[in-house]
């Protein structure tokens, strides 16, 4: 099958003022003014065949919405090569327009005052959608989400969530072979984040439509994706199946205690506390462990090792020697805790 | 403060605002170049059609202003526009569509001063920006007809008290956006009626009697009219310098407390009926 | 999926459609329409008063009378019409590109100069067009011009033509935005106020603003050139008779540079 999506070897760089500090500086600035080269995105090389649902991650200010816009044809790359559906994004961007679509978490790109319907036929009208398909469309999102009960609400009156899921809606409503979603479950409840995740998988599965979606929350990728790109600094960390990815941390277990029995509402700051002290003692009693990470979820206090490193009853045994542990539970390691140690420049 | 038993922020915490404002504006390098330019234009465009104007009058002096005087009149009225025009207007109304004011209301700070802080960073950067070359400026293009004198010190003390009159103004109109969803529609009736009746775009010395009569009972001289008419009558002695700064103040008084009055009822009409 | 064609028709339906949704839910805020309806008709009140205050004190300047320049004045305000019916959403371009919400105009199959514009039909320009109808119409008849086919063919060709040249001015200084960061439309504010000194005789400028009037920014044909031809035959110049094929060569290059705008900036957003 023919790559529905080709990056070849892309980078990106912007120029970017540098501000001085102060009234002082602000002054100097009017008159002259200091630029720097920042590489958004590095030499980045990806196929992606038509049909996959491609989870995008990395950190803030790794480069996804830059990757993102050169792939929807808003940026050309300062180097390399982008092929989507066989052209040149930057190049075609109308005519990659028509099939592509694009949806964003916190922006919508309906027609604000406007009742969805009227938007949705206005957008009939813009990608030239036959009747037939649109009103196949139309019933077919019915059945799924039960879209009709939105269809007369203006944009502006509805909630986050009814918004979103009107964009991912009318993103689809012209059969594009691409669609690219900008961390679409942002800001919502969880149980709106399942319906929209159950959505997009539906029209993933019922129409082969290739989706790359950018997101930060692991549940969307643990949801939906099977495979992932990570990019940091510019740079493509990962590409692999998410699966391969776990294997590598198969060894890892996170171990989740508190230390009050009746977990009363600690502070953020003590619980952090806490973790600090359970760290330092961690580290003294093991001071080859690379893995130990300790955070805080909630009101418990999670600790990640290496089984290979340290065995589980040691470490828990080691903390008890310093303070009664009064709860305690184990973990695989979770998607989240993977994607956040190869940020952290762990092993792959 | 208005209340003391409420831990306001201290005077330190509204200066912090005002500098932060300060560097914001000074950080849009090509707008402040912009005003600079499009107040030199101005200047031209008043000078050349002023000129027109006076050379088709049969005398010099016409309702005892020169074309010198005008000329400063009108161009400074302008430069005065650019510096006192912070969007007062537009911000109430944005803060109220958005929602926004509600969080400043749990905010442990007095709206109106916060809002004056926010804003009046502009105005310090525009007086000196623009409001300053445009009056030097001005001041050889007349061939030095600004009389430099005693009049100068009224005169900043003037537009200074002329900033406040026009905030008060700018904040009452921006409350009647809580009760109109437009805030377009007001904020350009606003300036409509402010820039003709202020004598920003006609010197007030030209209005006819009757029209003259009514716009000095309204507060919007007291912004335009008022300093520059310090600045330009050289036939003002000290005891009309005073009364003209007395009727500032005493705009300032009224349109203080009508502004807060009417925003203190606009805010109680807010939280009963949950905005 | 084939190529889809996108002629005249298919532009011309989709604005159609966008303006009649438009002005559905405009009518929906009624309070905004009637108040902002309201405040355009003060502006025109205003400057009307102020052009009469104007000439209690002097009877004419450099030879134009008070009907003369009301005329002009009306003019005007036909030409400007059609930026403020049509071209209103170039207001918001700073705040899009600040936001970040201009994104949005990238992704769809459309030209993205009309995507972004269409997006907006201000009504209010109504308001103002009939102010300028009625100026004309009364100045019209006080100067006793001749209702001849030649002056009212050439009328509406001005007013047309001459509205082109605001649309033109209005894209230039929005487009800036593009490449400047500024806080405000400076530029447009600037622009939108230099408008209103449209409506006196260009020959009040010595020969250097003249031509910077003329050329550079061209508020001469936004009223005065195009109106000679009508009010003062024997004044007329070969510009006025370029004032349409000049006014179709600045609104293209406008759009031209607003496009370039919208391509080069999105290269400064992360």
């Amino acid at each position: 099958m023919e790559q529905i999506i080709k990056m070849e070897n892309v980078s990106k760089e912007f120029k970017i003022l540098k501000r001085r500090e102060g009234i002082k500086g602000s002054i100097r600035d009017l008159f002259s003014r200091d630029y720097q080269i920042l590489k958004a995105v590095n030499d980045v090389t990806v196929d992606i065949m038509p049909g996959e649902m491609v989870g995008y991650l990395g950190p803030n200010g790794a480069g996804k919405s830059t990757t993102i816009k050169m792939m929807t044809g808003v940026l050309e790359p300062t180097k390399g090569q982008i092929f989507v559906n066989g052209r040149v994004p930057y190049e075609n961007r109308t005519r990659n327009a028509q099939d592509i679509g694009v949806v964003f978490g916190q922006r919508s790109q309906l027609w604000w005052a406007l009742p969805v319907i009227e938007s949705f036929r206005i957008l009939k009208e813009i990608y030239q959608i036959s009747d037939r398909e649109f009103n196949d469309n139309l019933e077919y999102y019915d059945a799924l989400v039960g879209a009709s009960e939105l269809y007369h609400k203006p944009v502006r009156q509805m909630s986050l969530g009814q918004r979103t899921l009107c964009d991912i809606l009318a993103a689809f409503l012209h059969n594009p072979g691409i669609v690219f979603m900008d961390e679409p479950t942002i800001g919502l409840d969880v149980s709106m984040k399942s319906k929209i995740r159950e959505l997009v998988g539906a029209l993933n599965k019922e129409k082969g439509t290739t989706i790359i979606l950018t997101t930060h929350d692991m549940g969307d990728v643990d949801a939906l994706c099977r495979r992932i790109i990570i990019i940091d600094k510019g740079r493509m960390i990962y590409d692999n199946d998410i699966e391969h990815l776990r294997g590598f941390f198969g060894a890892y277990r996170t171990i989740r205690i508190q230390f009050d029995r009746h977990a009363q509402k600690l502070d953020d700051e003590v619980l952090k506390h806490q973790a600090d002290e359970v760290e330092e003692w961690l580290r003294i009693k093991f001071p080859h462990a690379q893995s130990i990470a300790v955070s805080t979820e909630e009101q418990w206090i999670q600790i990640l090792i290496n089984e290979d490193e340290i065995h589980m009853m040691e470490a828990v045994n080691c903390i008890q020697e310093h303070r009664q542990i009064a709860d305690m539970n184990l973990q695989e390691i979770s998607t989240e805790s993977v994607i956040r140690k190869i940020y952290e420049g762990g092993i792959v | 403060m208005r209340n003391r038993s409420k831990r306001g922020i201290s005077l330190k915490g509204y200066m912090a605002v005002l500098k932060g404002s300060i560097m914001q504006g000074l950080s849009f390098r090509a707008s402040t170049y912009l005003r600079i330019a499009g107040n030199l234009v101005y200047l031209v465009i008043i000078y050349f059609l002023w000129k027109a104007i006076f050379a088709s009058s049969p005398t010099d002096t016409v309702n005892g202003m020169t074309f010198y005087d005008t000329m400063i009149y009108l161009v400074l009225a302008a430069a005065m526009f650019n510096f006192m025009d912070t969007f007062v207007v537009w911000w109430i109304g944005d803060d109220y569509q958005t929602g926004e004011i509600v969080l400043y209301l749990t905010k442990p700070i007095d709206y109106q001063p916060y809002l004056f802080c926010a804003r009046f960073g502009n105005c310090v950067i525009s007086f000196f920006v623009t409001f300053m070359p445009t009056f030097i400026i001005v001041y050889f293009v007349t061939r030095g007809s600004i009389l430099l004198g005693i009049n100068m010190l009224f005169f900043v003390v003037s537009i200074l008290l002329a900033t406040a009159v026009n905030f008060c103004v700018d904040f009452f109109v921006g409350t009647i956006c809580f009760y109109t969803q437009s805030v377009w529609g007001v904020n350009i009736m606003k300036e409509v009626v402010v820039s003709l009746l202020s004598g920003a775009t006609i010197p007030l010395a030209f209005f006819p009697a009757g029209l003259r009569r009514v716009v000095d009972v309204l507060p919007f001289q007291a912004i335009y009219h008022i300093p520059l008419h310090v600045l330009t009558d050289k036939t003002m002695n000290i005891v009309d310098y005073m009364s003209s700064i007395g009727i500032q103040l005493l705009w300032i008084a009224v349109m203080l407390g009508i502004s807060r009055l009417f925003w203190k009822v606009s805010v109680k009409g807010l939280t009963v009926n949950g905005g | 999926m084939k190529k889809k064609k996108q002629g005249f028709a298919y532009y011309a339906h989709i604005y159609k459609m966008i303006l009649f949704q438009d002005l559905k839910s405009k009518m929906s805020y009624r309070a905004d329409f009637i108040i902002s309806t309201i405040g355009m008709l003060f502006t025109n009140v205003a400057g009307f008063i102020s052009f009469w205050i104007l000439f209690q004190n002097f009877p004419e300047i450099k030879g134009w009378n008070y009907y003369e320049i009301l005329f002009l004045y009306g003019f005007s305000l036909l030409a400007m019409t059609p930026v403020q019916c049509f071209f209103d959403n170039n207001w918001n371009l700073m705040d899009a590109l600040y936001t970040g919400n201009f994104i949005k105009y990238y992704f769809r199959p459309i030209n993205l100069f009309f995507y972004f514009i269409s997006e907006v039909f201000d009504i209010k320009g109504v308001g103002q067009f009939i102010f300028g109808v009625i100026t004309v119409v009364y100045s019209w008849e006080k100067l006793g011009i001749v209702a001849s086919f030649r002056n009212i063919a050439g009328f509406f060709i001005g007013v047309v033509s001459a509205s082109l040249f605001m649309v033109a001015i209005m894209n230039f200084a929005a487009a800036a935005s593009f490449w400047m960061s500024g806080g405000t439309s400076q530029l447009m504010i600037l622009m939108f106020k230099f408008k209103d000194y449209a409506r006196y005789p260009i020959k009040i400028f010595n020969s250097v603003f003249q031509f910077i009037f003329t050329f550079i920014i061209p508020i001469g044909f936004i009223a005065y050139y195009p109106s000679l031809y009508v009010i003062r035959p024997a004044e007329v110049s070969v510009l006025c008779y370029l004032t349409p094929l000049y006014g179709i060569v600045f609104v293209y290059f406008s759009y031209r540079i607003w496009m370039k705008g919208a391509r080069q900036y999105s290269g400064t957003g992360s």
